[in-house]
């Protein structure tokens, strides 16, 4: 086990330089940047000039990136272009709405999703395991953007029982917190449940038709104890990938999401930065993201020996 | 009237219409939000309460100096004041400045209002101002520097006197002090905080209120300025929350639910709808603002005049404004907008004609049409206004293509000159000086005037415009100069949009000054 995390982490410097290296050029290749965002309407050049050169945007990539990389390793992701806030006090603000959106999201999604694989598996080709594709097709075809509009309508403006848009912490008032999550979680979690539906539902008819399983029956236990102690189990290692790999992307990528209900997350915080060229605030976030989804990969690795023995001695 | 009640219904707005506006807005008392005319007696303000306020975005800046986005503005205008101030007929009317004077053409004197104290205590006073201009002509990240470039030196006379002493005439410069440029910071603030000052205002300003908080990307919050000098009026309002809500349909249903009292912008695809809900009050606010396409005069094919000349006839400005702004704007035919005293309603826009634009096409040498590249925003809006182009072109034989960018791209695009033609979306200065000066004024280096168009007469105009202090002069001298953009076409304009406000019931007393800012020193909550 120490060792499969030592190699992963050694694992992981490659795959940083590489994301790091990838986004800094792609950045700097796209036109336009920091000042003339900053500048729109100023017209004097030569001041355009200075500020550049004050803020090194005059030198080769490759030396930006060297110094940017030297200032990482010293543990100092730099200031915002735009603002001049240091980076890190920007991410670590906006990560825990990211988190806490993304945990509940996915908590919600477990929670319609184990029953309906569990129902449309157990009942297979009957109008139980119907209802439940449809339902999971239901969930992957529906835009986010649409769902958050129609969930806001109905819960926000007509029902009025959950704010519209906006963001409390949990932490400072839970249930203002909790209320003002709950419809973006829902928004997240539907299209969730819909790819963890489907991805249990399969491995659960997989595991169904093993010898153990039948094993299992013969030997007299209740269908209820097989399906607890033999086929779960053994079904949960797909959906631990997808939900491992969904992290990742909840917490970065909920971009959609967090612009409609005007959550200040993880995922707007780069999009904005990316529009307003905001290198080193871009470099920062999309470091902290790739490390993150290494993370949440090393965590489903480590999980996976614990659910399947049998990977763990390899 | 300026101003709607509650519950009017959704009717198109015809040009003449909003031009009747704005002759109301220029000419007569204009109409307060709330005090209803029919209404003999208004209810007496009163104090207390938080104004919940959506924008579109999220501010970007607290430093007046270093601000270059239009919606920091919004809140500078609350917690900041500027020398002088704009009335709802943008007229000049005493600020922080009581009063001025001009002995010659370059030189302008300001007498400063005694009493008036910073937010952090510090006196307001002839040096204070002093250091304002000085930062923001020498500051190395200072977006004010263009706007004060015209100013040699700032001389402290006596403690509450200054005398701004001119490199050149410049006739627009009292307009410009409405705004960023002439907004005073406590020099303490800045002298103490430093950078700290983009994102925690508390203490810089000497308007009717407070900076208190702002949490990035969810509300900034700013409280009554108890010690407030100006005793008349407000601030009745104990707070104003501030909150960023980008999406346009999710702003207005948090008006309809209740969760905001105030949004900055209805687009016009909403504005029907919210003009007919009974619990929303619409004010259209006649904007400063021309929404337009510069032509790259510097390269083929639009270094041709014939070419732009055969753009400009070929479309038809009254479609596009009731196709895609849905009638919320009128049609544009030059720099200067409807609410300007300066603007010019004898000469129309330029009207389509197909014949012409063939001529002209034969005269450019592409007798058969020719293609080019349109740049242009991606958003909504500015991709439906380019296909509706696009197809007015296309039956002229003239073959457009469109190239979406983001609004970093545009500007690098823009201001290298790479591009054939390019939206720009201006949204305008008080005085007719900030929509031309710098678009059509030849320059060396980087300017807004991306087209490259350099033209003398053009040139001599623009700076006879600095020159002469009579309204009534310059008013005509930018007749001239619209007249000579007309046949020039380094830009082409298509609308003066109508920028309009919505606001819970309960909001009182808002006054709107056309160009946008919501003041909220007199505005109280029922």
């Amino acid at each position: 086990m120490g060792r499969l995390v030592l190699h992963r982490l050694g694992a992981t410097i490659p795959v940083l330089l590489l994301v790091t290296a990838g986004v800094f050029s792609l950045l700097h290749l796209t036109p336009g940047d920091p000042i003339d965002v900053m500048m729109a309407e100023s017209v004097d050049a030569t001041v355009k000039a200075n500020l550049r050169r004050e803020l090194g945007l005059d030198r080769p990539i490759a030396v930006q990136y060297v110094a940017w990389m030297g200032r990482v390793l010293r543990g100092d992701l730099g200031r915002s272009v735009r603002n001049g806030e240091p980076v890190i006090e920007n991410v670590g603000r906006r990560i825990r709405p990211s988190l806490q959106l993304a945990l509940l999201a996915m908590a919600i999604s477990l929670l319609i999703a184990a029953p309906v694989a569990l129902a449309s598996a157990v009942r297979r080709n009957t109008s139980i395991d119907r209802a439940g594709t449809t339902f999971a097709l239901f969930g992957i075809c529906m835009p986010n953007f649409l769902l958050a509009l129609l969930l806001i309508f109905f819960f926000g403006v007509t029902l009025r029982w959950l704010p519209v848009s906006g963001y409390t912490d949990p932490a400072e008032d839970l249930i203002a917190g909790v209320r003002s999550l709950v419809l973006p979680a829902v928004t997240l979690g539907l299209a969730l449940a819909a790819v963890i539906t489907r991805t249990l539902r399969s491995s659960l008819l997989e595991a169904l038709t093993e010898d153990y399983v039948r094993t299992a029956r013969a030997k007299g236990l209740s269908e209820w104890a097989v399906i607890r102690a033999h086929v779960l189990r053994n079904a949960l290692i797909p959906v631990v990938t997808v939900l491992g790999l969904q992290l990742g992307t909840l917490i970065g990528g909920a971009v959609i999401t967090e612009y409609v209900f005007g959550l200040p997350g993880v995922g707007r915080l780069v999009v904005d930065a990316v529009f307003a060229r905001d290198y080193p605030l871009v470099q920062g976030v999309v470091l902290l993201i790739a490390a993150g989804f290494i993370a949440s990969n090393l965590l489903v690795d480590l999980l996976y020996g614990w659910i399947d023995p049998r990977i763990r001695i390899r | 009237m300026a101003a709607m009640e509650p519950g009017r219904n959704a009717q198109s707005v015809s040009r003449r219409a909003f031009l009747g506006w704005c002759a109301a807005a220029s000419g007569a008392p204009a109409a307060v939000l709330g005090a209803r005319r029919a209404e003999a007696q208004a209810p007496a303000p009163k104090k207390g309460g938080t104004l919940r306020v959506g924008f579109y975005i999220e501010a970007a800046t607290m430093d007046p100096h270093l601000s270059g986005s239009k919606i920091d503005r919004q809140v500078y205008h609350n917690i900041y004041e500027p020398l002088v101030t704009l009335d709802v007929r943008l007229g000049i009317k005493p600020g922080l400045a009581e009063s001025w004077t001009q002995p010659d053409v370059r030189t302008l004197v300001f007498k400063l209002r005694r009493g008036v104290k910073f937010h952090d205590g510090t006196d307001f006073n002839a040096e204070a101002a002093k250091f304002n201009f000085n930062r923001m002509k020498t500051e190395p990240k200072s977006v004010r520097k263009g706007e004060v470039a015209s100013i040699d030196s700032v001389d402290v006379v006596d403690p509450y006197t200054i005398k701004i002493n001119l490199k050149r005439p410049d006739a627009a410069l009292l307009a410009t002090l409405t705004d960023r440029a002439g907004m005073m910071v406590s020099p303490k603030v800045i002298q103490e905080r430093g950078s700290e000052l983009e994102r925690n205002a508390k203490g810089a300003g000497t308007g009717p209120f407070e900076f208190v908080e702002w949490v990035k990307d969810d509300h900034l919050v700013i409280k009554r300025n108890e010690a407030y000098w100006n005793k008349q009026g407000g601030p009745y309002l104990d707070r104003i929350r501030y909150r960023p809500i980008p999406d346009d349909t999710v702003k207005l249903q948090s008006l309809q639910a209740g969760e905001i009292d105030v949004m900055d912008y209805v687009a016009p695809r909403d504005v029907a709808a919210v003009k007919a809900d009974r619990n929303i009050v619409v004010v259209d606010v006649p904007s400063l603002a021309a929404f337009s396409y510069q032509l790259n005069t510097t390269r083929p094919p639009f270094n041709a005049k014939a070419l732009r000349q055969a753009v400009a006839y070929s479309l038809d400005l009254d479609q596009i404004v009731k196709g895609v702004w849905l009638n919320v704007g009128v049609p544009a035919n030059g720099p200067v907008p409807p609410s300007s005293w300066a603007y010019d309603r004898t000469i129309p826009p330029i009207k389509r004609d197909l014949a012409r634009a063939k001529a002209k096409l034969a005269e450019g040498g592409q007798p058969n049409g020719f293609g080019f590249t349109m740049t242009t925003a991606n958003i909504p809006i500015n991709i439906q206004e380019a296909e509706v182009i696009q197809a007015q072109l296309g039956e002229a034989g003239i073959a457009m293509k469109i190239k979406l960018v983001d609004a970093a791209t545009q500007l690098a695009n823009g201001n290298s000159r790479n591009f054939d033609m390019i939206s720009y979306q201006w949204s305008g200065r008080p005085d007719p000086d900030g929509n031309s000066y710098q678009f059509f004024k030849t320059t060396p280096g980087t300017s807004l005037n991306w087209s490259g168009i350099s033209n003398p007469q053009i040139d001599a105009l623009l700076d006879r415009t600095r020159e002469t202090f009579n309204a009534a002069e310059r008013k005509k001298l930018f007749s001239d100069l619209t007249r000579i953009l007309q046949d020039e076409l380094p830009m082409i304009y298509i609308v003066h949009p109508i920028e309009p406000k919505a606001f819970a019931p309960r909001v009182q007393g808002y006054e709107p000054i056309p160009d946008g800012m919501m003041r909220f020193k007199d505005v109280w909550l029922k």
